[in-house]
């Protein structure tokens, strides 16, 4: 450690730069979050006068207003229910396919896997107005269904990379035995590879989990303002007005769309982390 | 593309030579067509490759509103929209975004990545804070910026203490574009850098000791040695953010400003969205959306071009 000093200056302030920026954004990180945690227990005279400040009262009327005012309470229940809707048919369809792509030995599976893996190249949302042109052909404009429907499109590519990749470790002597015994593709499927790829299937739940939940363009299109079926990601910004935005209340709406991700972000947070790394194939 | 694949959770032995050398013995239909792969695959067609097939489609027709009928308008649409000083404003605004956010946000990553991977104190609660950005929707995030970002919010707030006046951020044409890449960069910083930092926790410590044995500082062991190897994943991470920035920076603009003030942070993105949703010019929207497309390739083109592995 002796030569620590004999470095040169520039190696010095090159180590004090990248701690201090690491520092820096954790505040910038934190910050935002403290300030809009504690302005919702505030109203705006407060938020104004002392940003910073801890709100005098734990008083949850913001909270209560902003969910009468945006209907909150039941657009948690829809984006609840097109969230798990939308992940159980990204399974239904990601699950054989990826089991189909790990076990296909000629060429066709290979053009098939490397039509997902580029799957994240198309630009869909550019393509937005051809989707609710879809939905309106499929008779489905303004309804959550059609969100459903799609939702699992756009995730399948990276679900079957990271299932197919999972699948390929699982030795094809356990199915061939399987096989032997008469287990027909689908048991197979079901009894040895399911167990096994558990955690490849906990990472893609996690991943879309968050995806969906989050998901704002496609349901503000497609589903429309009906607040009957709305998303909460869609609701939330309604609550900016603009002339005289009650940003307690914005505020208190904000925590609602949050609450479920960390939860689930506290609880699970390795696999969380995991997933989400797994996930730098996505766009 | 094998970098893409890599970024898995685990390595997989890509089964080339061990399938080969079996003969299909089997040679069932199902092990030669993967039959179970074709729901997912038609599912993919019809709501993915679908509606971007059907851009180029309208992307060559005459179609001013939703109730009229189009007609094919050849390349009219592309040389109305090369025609207009507003797609070259959101050209510009998209360029500047890109040119500017992008080398800021990866290398500010990197360094950040860098720091972690040294396992300094506190690197546990830095490695969990950088994760917050990628849980939070983009409509919370914008509110939150919106909140703070008001004239009355906590940027202002914060300045006024030291005696620096405050600004309409988002109101003002000469702030409004750099608010809206101050949210992405707030937002990008923080995943690009722990996926980047993934990568650098991969490095063999015989190469760092050798390379601190060589009298090697922090700088120098940042630049010339975890870059190089990590060169071609930082490309990968740089693809994603930059495909991210240029198409998903809409809802930022939407949410924020809508493109405003007089155009000042109308991208590309939000060019296709407003074309297409609130005036209606549908041929005018899409055409767009295929310029995008071109500049979306190219771009991963150049990044890949920049960021080749070189060891």
């Amino acid at each position: 450690m002796a030569q620590r000093t004999a470095l040169p200056l520039r190696d010095r302030i090159g180590s004090i730069t990248s701690g201090t920026l690491a520092w820096i954004y954790a505040a910038l990180l934190v910050v935002p979050f403290y300030y809009f945690i504690v302005s919702s227990f505030k109203t705006n005279e407060e938020i104004f006068e002392s940003p910073l400040a801890l709100p005098t009262t734990f008083d949850f009327t913001n909270f209560t207003t902003a969910i009468q005012q945006a209907d909150l309470g039941l657009a948690v229940a829809n984006s609840a229910l097109t969230t798990i809707a939308a992940l159980v048919l990204t399974l239904l369809l990601a699950l054989p396919a990826s089991f189909a792509l790990a076990r296909a030995r000629g060429r066709a599976g290979r053009v098939v896997e490397s039509v997902f893996a580029l799957g994240f190249l198309i630009p869909s949302f550019a393509a937005l107005f051809p989707t609710f042109l879809l939905a309106a052909a499929l008779g489905l404009f303004h309804t959550r269904t059609f969100v459903v429907f799609l939702l699992p499109a756009t995730a399948l590519p990276l679900s079957i990379v990271i299932l197919t990749s999972f699948m390929r470790t699982i030795p094809r002597e356990l199915e061939e035995a399987a096989s032997m015994d008469g287990a027909s593709s689908l048991q197979v499927l079901r009894q040895v590879y399911l167990p096994i790829c558990v955690p490849g299937i906990a990472t893609v739940l996690l991943l879309n989990y968050l995806a969906f939940w989050n998901a704002y363009l496609y349901p503000l299109i497609l589903i429309g303002p009906d607040t009957a079926q709305r998303t909460i990601q869609v609701a939330l910004p309604t609550l900016k007005v603009d002339a005289g935005t009650d940003y307690g209340v914005l505020m208190a709406g904000t925590l609602f769309t949050l609450l479920p991700v960390y939860l689930v972000y506290t609880l699970l947070q390795r696999q969380m982390q995991r997933a989400l790394l797994s996930g730098a194939v996505k766009g | 593309m094998t970098a893409l694949l890599d970024a898995g959770p685990q390595d997989t032995t890509d089964g080339g030579p061990s399938t080969a050398t079996r003969p299909g013995r089997r040679g069932t239909i199902r092990d030669r067509f993967p039959g179970l792969a074709l729901p997912a695959l038609i599912w993919y067609a019809v709501f993915m490759i679908g509606p971007v097939v059907a851009m180029f489609v309208i992307a060559f027709l005459a179609w001013p509103g939703m109730l009229t009928t189009p007609t094919s308008a050849g390349l009219d649409n592309f040389s109305r929209v090369f025609a207009d000083e507003t797609f070259w404003t959101a050209t510009t605004n998209s360029a500047i975004q890109i040119l500017v956010g992008l080398p800021v946000m990866i290398g500010l990553a990197f360094l950040l990545a860098f720091y972690v991977v040294q396992k300094p104190r506190g690197h546990r609660v830095l490695r969990y804070l950088l994760f917050i950005p990628a849980l939070i929707s983009a409509p919370a995030t914008a509110m939150v910026f919106y909140a703070m970002l008001n004239p009355d919010g906590l940027v202002n707030g914060a300045l006024r203490p030291l005696g620096l006046a405050g600004n309409e951020w988002l109101a003002d044409p000469s702030t409004a574009l750099g608010a809206i890449i101050a949210v992405e960069l707030w937002s990008g910083i923080g995943y690009s850098a722990v996926l980047i930092a993934s990568r650098l926790d991969g490095v063999e410590g015989e190469i760092v000791q050798a390379a601190r044995l060589d009298g090697a500082g922090d700088w120098r062991l940042a630049w010339r040695v975890y870059w190089p190897i990590a060169q071609d994943f930082i490309g990968v991470v740089a693809m994603l953010q930059f495909l991210s920035m240029l198409f998903n920076s809409a809802q930022t603009v939407l949410l924020l400003t809508q493109g405003g003030p007089e155009n000042a942070t109308t991208t590309l993105a939000y060019l296709i969205y407003r074309k297409a949703f609130v005036e209606t010019d549908l041929g005018y929207s899409q055409a767009v959306g295929v310029v995008l497309f071109v500049i979306g390739l190219l771009g991963m083109w150049a990044i890949r071009r920049t960021l080749r592995a070189t060891h």
